[in-house]
């Protein structure tokens, strides 16, 4: 079984991700993915992405370095996203496939 | 002997195909085994024309005695409530369904157009079809609510898109050889053997349903269909986990969402846009909840298993 813990590679593009946010990258993060309409839109543009245009996904996907607001008990950051892989510290969601940080946020959240 | 009749109205042929594949047992045991007389089948009858009416027509006056009515597909009520859309032998087949289920001891409907009009009744639904005694989740449908066979039971559903082979020949068994009482049916009439437990049960997905591991593409293996394929195995009730399709396989084993298509509200959404196989979200958390169980204890349910999932979980342990 191919041990899928988080590797170098996933390290360092985590750590360039987390760079470009904390130097002020503007993404779409204002207007969350609440409907199922948005949800197809948002993950049809990253469709057209190309899968190593990270900058783009982090746009589109309106990341940021904190969670998103609170929703009666939840927190709304990547460690309680379903697409979230705990031991990789990886997104699965096909369209974004990127290393994230358990406390980074987007507006594809969904639980 | 039981005489068994079988029609179908707005109907694909889909419930006539899997029957005709059933293995426990085969439509030849019926006959075989089980003296069950077949008086007239779409794909099996060879009568024609007024040798076909004559049948129907000693059916419906007792000359030859109806044991068991079996409907596939809707009644169409279409133009103007005639039924002339949908003519059988001579006439709209809505008069045989009611002059047939009328002089039968059992009724059953098999399959979702037949149980609740399935997709021809979704709207705008054309045709103006109905199941026999539903339309949708609505009770009455063509028969009406009062409606009981003679045996004193009302129409046995057997919902399915197709029905499994298996629960048709098996509940015609059951009527056949005098075990109808033991045919317990829930709310929407249907037999409790098969339509008590979920299409969830049994699924070789549960762990990842567990653990909060999704599936993200059809065919995938590890991960559940669940939560972003828009499965429907945690709220439909069906044994397609339990008694297998070609004995071997269901839809979410070989990653394939439940559609849940043995539910009255089949197909869901309307079959609109973007609807089919995407899991419906309102703010983040599932439109459609696993049944029993609120946003709250989802919320409780999900932080814990996700925080306590274990790597293997998250990794795709099948090898061949």
């Amino acid at each position: 079984m191919e041990d899928q813990a988080s590797s170098s590679k996933d390290d360092l593009l985590r750590n360039q991700l987390g760079e470009m946010l904390k130097n002020g990258l503007k993404t779409e993060w204002e207007e969350r993915a609440y409907t199922s309409q948005k949800v197809n839109s948002t993950v049809a543009r990253l469709q057209a992405v190309a899968s190593d245009d990270y900058k783009s996904k982090l746009v589109l996907g309106g990341f940021t370095l904190e969670p998103y607001g609170e929703d009666d008990d939840i927190s709304q950051s990547c460690a309680t996203c379903m697409y979230y892989l705990k031991h990789r510290r990886y997104c699965e969601l096909p369209e974004l496939d990127c290393p994230v940080e358990p406390e980074w946020s987007c507006i594809l959240w969904r639980i | 002997m039981a005489n068994l009749l079988w029609l179908q109205g707005g109907a694909c042929s889909g419930n006539t195909m899997s029957f005709l594949n059933a293995e426990e047992p085969s439509a030849c045991d019926l006959v075989t085994d089980f003296g069950i007389n077949v008086l007239w089948h779409p794909s099996l009858g060879v009568e024609l024309g007024d040798n076909l009416q004559k049948i129907l027509r000693d059916c419906v006056s007792g000359a030859i005695t109806l044991d068991i009515f079996v409907f596939e597909g809707t009644v169409v009520n279409a133009p103007d409530g005639t039924g002339e859309w949908n003519r059988f032998a001579g006439r709209p087949m809505k008069q045989w369904v009611r002059e047939l289920s009328d002089a039968a001891s059992f009724v059953v409907a098999i399959g979702d157009c037949a149980t609740w009009g399935g997709i021809p009744a979704t709207a705008p639904n054309p045709s103006d079809s109905e199941g026999l005694q539903f339309l949708k989740r609505e009770y009455g449908g063509f028969l009406g609510q009062g409606f009981k066979a003679k045996s004193g039971l009302p129409v046995i559903n057997v919902p399915g898109c197709p029905a499994h082979p298996d629960w048709i020949t098996q509940i015609v068994v059951a009527v056949a050889t005098g075990r109808a009482g033991d045919i317990g049916l829930d709310e929407f009439q249907r037999p409790k053997t098969f339509f008590q437990s979920f299409t969830q049960t049994g699924c070789t997905r549960n762990m990842h349903f567990a653990y909060k591991v999704s599936a993200t593409e059809f065919g995938q293996r590890k991960g559940c269909l669940y939560y972003d394929l828009g499965c429907r195995g945690p709220m439909t009730h069906s044994p397609c986990n339990r008694i297998l399709w070609n004995r071997q396989s269901s839809k979410t084993r070989a990653g394939m969402p439940c559609l849940g298509c043995t539910e009255p509200e089949f197909p869901f959404f309307d079959l609109a846009p973007g609807t089919v196989f995407k899991t419906q979200t309102v703010m983040g958390f599932p439109k459609d909840m696993p049944e029993g169980v609120d946003k709250k204890g989802y919320i409780a349910m999900t932080a814990a298993a996700k925080n306590a999932a274990p790597a293997w979980a998250e990794q795709d342990i099948f090898v061949v």
